[in-house]
């Protein structure tokens, strides 16, 4: 079998799975019953809700003890995250400084910085965006353009990013910046800033997608200064450390589970009265489904184990965002037209939402190439 | 899978094995006709048909998972032989308290009678490799009870028939007095336990054949050149690449699910992987043949060898719809409420 193809067989181990029967308990009170639920990790957000998840110890739960963090391990974490994610609830806010911004600066950041936010962090009351994309710079990341210019005391930056979800309300972004011209290997001359969002020089306008959200965002950079202590890891190390950012992160269980609640929905409404043919649709995806966790968990174990599975992340991903695309899809069909409101909007809600699952985190376009990688075909 | 010194061995000698006596030419010379009777005689020299069966009960000893893997790797080389029925058929006698003898064996899935006189009558369809089996096993009624019989080919009428992989699928009708020690009596549930030992079983072939499927496109797309390129240069057939080693990976998953699930016959878990795998076969022989292009499809070629049987194992011992039906009423039975609960189960 191809190297990168290789999914042992993996099981949580009894002190993760122990979480799972807290974490629902704790969802039962902390949710709000009138919000409908979403699985879609970025459907949903609530500052009061990643607080309460915060007070709970449930972020930065891999983090060192020595800032406040967890200590726990990659599995105990994956118990939490799949048990939040099934039942919709609204991680939005905390989720991209909980998944890749702390860990960044655990790896990279210096001690001051890591000593300055991962506590807040971990606390549920400091949220981070990601400046990466932009407006000419999608899946080219390395093409940016936003530079950073060597001050006295500081850096200037120019420029603009893209796509920066929540940035209207988050605290900071890691930004991607050059902080040298381009030159014939495109990867070199980039480093990382963190950029104060509530800095009045930096402008934030808002972006409505087709799903009507608000949540994305141009962020437009004019000569604003960024202090030293604020550049993370070495300058001219930003690609690397962006690639570290985006890498074997790609294959937890928010790469499938964005469509579950319309699976939840749909087997409310045909219910056990259900036609052969419906209940063939619920086993179908059903079987998909444990497919793509036990997967995703056999990952988890090699994160676990300190390895790099790129190609298995990409794979994993790829899998489940094309599954979250099908469901809506294949839902549609199988009900007739006399369905709940609560179904329909489940379902519409979805539908809106889909065309973002293949495009989010890397496109299906590049996971095949990074696959196709993995073969040896390039 | 993480294989155990014995099962690296097992692994290595196969391969080793099959590379050498099971060429393209021998699945077409079964497929004309012929049964590879030196590759049974070998394999079954080694032990390899009847491992994880008990010395006492004339296995050559051995774990289970051992004879999983046996399976799942004759059918990465198309191997034109009862491996999975022989197995089962073995595996049913010694729990039945009997032992088995070394001849190719198959199991019937019918209609079949008992009568107090050991009469037995009855026939079967679709029979897998009837024709060169020197013994039947199968389940019959008598009365009430439920009794395992083991029936030898010269008390069998066979009308030949193949699937569309070229394998003997006969049809069987027997009308013949049994000697007592080949009737055993069986638990009642013992047809839905063949069913599922044969869906299981067909799961991991199925995976198997993917695996060689993935392998052979691969090689073909960077041996194959046009435009003054391999294939494999272009974006559009590594797009479809990656896409079919997705769906191998899935099955080979879920694949390692129904080997956990076997010694319990565990149904649900047994169900998501023939209904996961099964569905898997569509995208994989539809990019397969693509990437092979003209060459792929013609019968010299030895894909079609795997497809095939792809086509055909899919819809054996219940297509994907049997089992996706019966995963779905399990949870619709649940309640939409325990839905996640019960995906966390399924480890």
């Amino acid at each position: 079998m191809f190297q990168g193809l290789t999914f042992e067989p993996f099981r949580l181990p009894p002190e993760a799975e122990s979480l799972r029967e807290e974490v629902r308990v704790f969802l039962a009170e902390a949710l709000d019953p009138s919000d409908q639920p979403n699985s879609d990790f970025n459907a949903g957000e609530s500052a009061t809700f990643s607080k309460k998840l915060g007070e709970r110890g449930w972020i930065g739960m891999t983090w060192p003890e020595a800032y406040g963090g967890g200590g726990r391990s990659f599995l105990e974490r994956y118990v939490v995250t799949e048990e939040l994610l099934a039942a919709g609830a609204p991680v939005g806010r905390h989720w991209i400084a909980d998944r890749q911004s702390g860990p960044l600066l655990l790896k990279f950041g210096t001690e001051a910085q890591r000593q300055e936010f991962l506590p807040r962090i971990i606390s549920g009351e400091c949220f981070f965006s990601i400046g990466m994309s932009e407006p000419d710079s999608g899946s080219d990341l390395a093409s940016i353009r936003t530079s950073a210019t060597k001050t006295d005391g500081g850096w200037l930056l120019n420029g603009s990013k893209i796509w920066t979800s929540f940035a209207h309300t988050n605290d900071y972004m890691v930004t991607l910046v050059r902080t040298e011209p381009p030159s014939e290997n495109r990867h070199a001359g980039m480093s990382q800033l963190i950029v104060d969002l509530k800095n009045p020089a930096v402008k934030v306008t808002g972006i409505q997608n087709l799903a009507g959200d608000e949540d994305f965002n141009q962020v437009f950079f004019d000569d604003v200064f960024i202090p030293d202590d604020m550049l993370v890891g070495e300058p001219g190390n930003g690609w690397e450390q962006v690639i570290s950012e985006l890498g074997y992160e790609r294959s937890g269980p928010e790469r499938f589970l964005s469509a579950f609640r319309v699976i939840v929905e749909y087997a409310r409404e045909v219910g056990t009265e259900a036609s052969d043919e419906q209940a063939a649709l619920l086993g179908r995806l059903v079987s998909h489904l444990v497919t793509l966790r036990r997967m995703s968990i056999a990952v988890a174990g090699m994160l676990e184990a300190g390895e790099t599975p790129i190609t298995e992340a990409a794979l994993i991903k790829d899998l489940g965002n094309t599954y979250e695309r099908l469901v809506p899809e294949i839902i549609r069909t199988a009900v007739d037209e006399n369905t709940s409101r609560r179904f329909i909007n489940t379902l519409n809600e979805c539908i809106l939402h889909a065309p973002s699952f293949t495009l989010r985190g890397g496109t299906r376009e590049i996971l095949k190439g990074v696959i196709a990688r993995g073969l040896g075909l390039r | 899978m993480a294989l155990n010194e014995q099962q690296v061995m097992i692994r290595d000698t196969l391969q080793r094995l099959l590379t050498d006596m099971c060429p393209p030419d021998v699945v077409d010379a079964a497929e004309q006709g012929t049964f590879p009777q030196e590759l049974w005689q070998t394999l079954a020299e080694t032990g390899l048909t009847l491992a994880g069966i008990a010395e006492a009960a004339g296995g050559s000893g051995g774990d289970l998972e051992d004879s999983l893997l046996v399976i799942r790797e004759a059918a990465a080389f198309a191997t034109p032989l009862p491996l999975a029925e022989h197995f089962m058929a073995a595996a049913m006698l010694a729990d039945a308290g009997a032992t088995c003898r070394t001849g190719p064996m198959t199991i019937a899935r019918g209609e079949f009678k008992l009568n107090d006189d050991f009469l037995l009558q009855g026939s079967a369809a679709d029979v897998a490799f009837a024709r060169w089996a020197d013994e039947i096993v199968l389940v019959a009624h008598q009365g009430y009870a439920t009794k395992l019989c083991r029936v030898s080919s010269a008390d069998i009428e066979v009308t030949p028939g193949a699937s569309m992989a070229g394998e003997p699928r006969d049809q069987i009708r027997v009308d013949a007095r049994l000697g007592a020690d080949s009737v055993f009596e069986v638990a009642a549930d013992a047809e839905d336990r063949l069913l599922l030992m044969g869906a299981a079983l067909r799961g991991l072939m199925m995976a198997g054949a993917m695996e060689s499927v993935l392998e052979m496109s691969v090689a073909y797309s960077m041996e194959r050149t046009q435009f003054g390129r391999p294939i494999s240069k272009f974006q559009a057939i590594q797009q479809q690449l990656a896409t079919l080693a997705g769906e191998v990976a899935a099955s080979t998953m879920a694949a390692h699910a129904i080997a956990a699930a076997y010694s319990e016959l565990t149904a649900l878990d047994i169900a998501i992987g023939k209904a996961r795998i099964g569905e898997a076969v569509s995208a994989c022989t539809d990019i397969a043949h693509q990437v092979h292009g003209a060459m792929g499809y013609t019968l010299e070629h030895s894909l079609n060898h795997r497809t095939r049987r792809l086509w055909d194992w899919r819809s054996e011992y219940g297509a994907e719809r049997h089992w996706q039906q019966l995963v779905g009423r399990a949870f619709l039975d649940a309640g939409a409420d325990h839905l996640w609960d019960g995906i966390t189960r399924r480890v």
